[in-house]
């Protein structure tokens, strides 16, 4: 059978009528143009929008179910550094359990022995790979982002700060869901000294 | 002629026409490759940090001039009032009242840090003594008033007693 032009098929009887079939019409081309200027304004702007919205960091905290983010307006862009993730049920790092919420505002103690312990680790790693590569730049500034949930309470937040600042990592800092106007606080200050 | 320009179509003479055809297919191409690498690669979450410190670190000495020209500015947060102290004096605490979606109010707060930087301007430092009990969503929004306020250095330290 022979590949017919999508449509309308009438029988043999009115195929050549003027009416119903295609004898008074002229056969219509199979080929329809696509209209391609408005697909490429609407790749151009999909690339623009795209572009605006690159962040060369990448993804650096790993977002999870447990943990909502409280939010702020005056806030700095976050940086490639160790990651102590505090949720309502347990305290992470890199992935690696190191206790239980639970446990920890049951116990009395300033620190976290095992986050303690673990971070020292992380930071003589850090240590060893730099003198390897005898980087002397890039040496250990003790930088660690504290991502907390926000319903937590300070009381762990304030074990895993003491415990931080134990093991060397004494530039603190809080990620938080940035708001507002979507500027980081060192274009703000630039803003405010021109 | 067509809108003043010749596009080589009358004549009797063979010059090449002006109005040449641009292959937009390695256009489309181009783009299309773009956008999925950047819909791969976005961000859709704007992610940021509050720098704090620790209370009781290490100081530097080159700040010694400028702490005279400062006070010890504290806020003690408990989870029914802020009591901000500027030294030897100390303010009347603020009740903590929350909106309709429970985040804490501040404006009193603003008020007031924004009274002492007028009576101290080079005063860029803020104590927050906090409660154990204290929610990290109320504290961290007290740190980022601090820091909207005009006071950068925001220390974290436990509140006493």
């Amino acid at each position: 059978m022979p590949i017919q032009t999508p449509g309308k098929r009438y029988g043999k009887r009115l195929e050549k009528s003027k009416v119903f079939g295609h004898g008074g019409l002229a056969h219509r081309s199979m080929y329809a143009d696509l209209l391609i200027t408005p697909m490429v304004d609407m790749f151009v702007i999909i690339v623009l929008f795209l572009i605006a919205n690159f962040s060369a960091t990448g993804e650096v905290l790993m977002m999870t179910k447990d943990i909502q983010l409280p939010e702020a307006m005056n806030v700095r862009e976050v940086e490639m550094v160790p990651v102590v993730m505090v949720s309502n049920d347990q305290v992470l790092v890199s992935g690696t359990v190191i206790g239980r919420v639970e446990d920890l505002s049951r116990e009395d103690y300033l620190n976290i022995p095992a986050l303690e312990e673990k971070l020292r680790e992380m930071k003589k790693q850090f240590e060893d790979l730099h003198s390897l590569a005898k980087d002397d730049a890039g040496g250990f500034k003790g930088d660690v982002n504290i991502q907390g949930n926000k319903d937590v309470q300070f009381k762990i937040i304030k074990r895993v700060m003491f415990s931080c600042a134990t093991a060397g990592y004494n530039n603190i800092n809080f990620a938080v869901m940035s708001i507002g106007t979507g500027k980081s606080l060192e274009e703000k200050t630039s803003m405010l000294t021109k | 002629m067509a809108g003043g320009m010749d596009l080589g179509t009358g004549g009797k003479s063979k010059k090449k026409p002006l109005d040449a055809t641009i292959n937009l297919v390695p256009f489309i191409d181009l783009m299309a490759v773009t956008i999925s690498f950047l819909i791969m690669t976005a961000v859709w979450t704007q992610i940021g940090r509050l720098q704090v410190s620790n209370s009781g670190g290490p100081t530097d000495p080159n700040q010694q001039e400028e702490k005279e020209k400062t006070v010890p500015l504290t806020l003690l947060i408990t989870d029914k009032e802020l009591k901000l102290t500027a030294g030897d004096v100390t303010f009347d605490p603020i009740p903590v009242k929350r909106d309709t979606r429970g985040k804490i109010e501040l404006d009193k707060l603003q008020a007031k840090i924004k009274e002492v930087r007028g009576k101290l301007p080079d005063q860029t430092a803020i104590t927050l003594q906090t409660e154990d009990n204290v929610k990290y969503e109320d504290l961290v929004r007290i740190i980022d008033e601090c820091i909207g306020s005009g006071l950068p250095n925001v220390s974290v330290a436990a509140a006493m007693g």
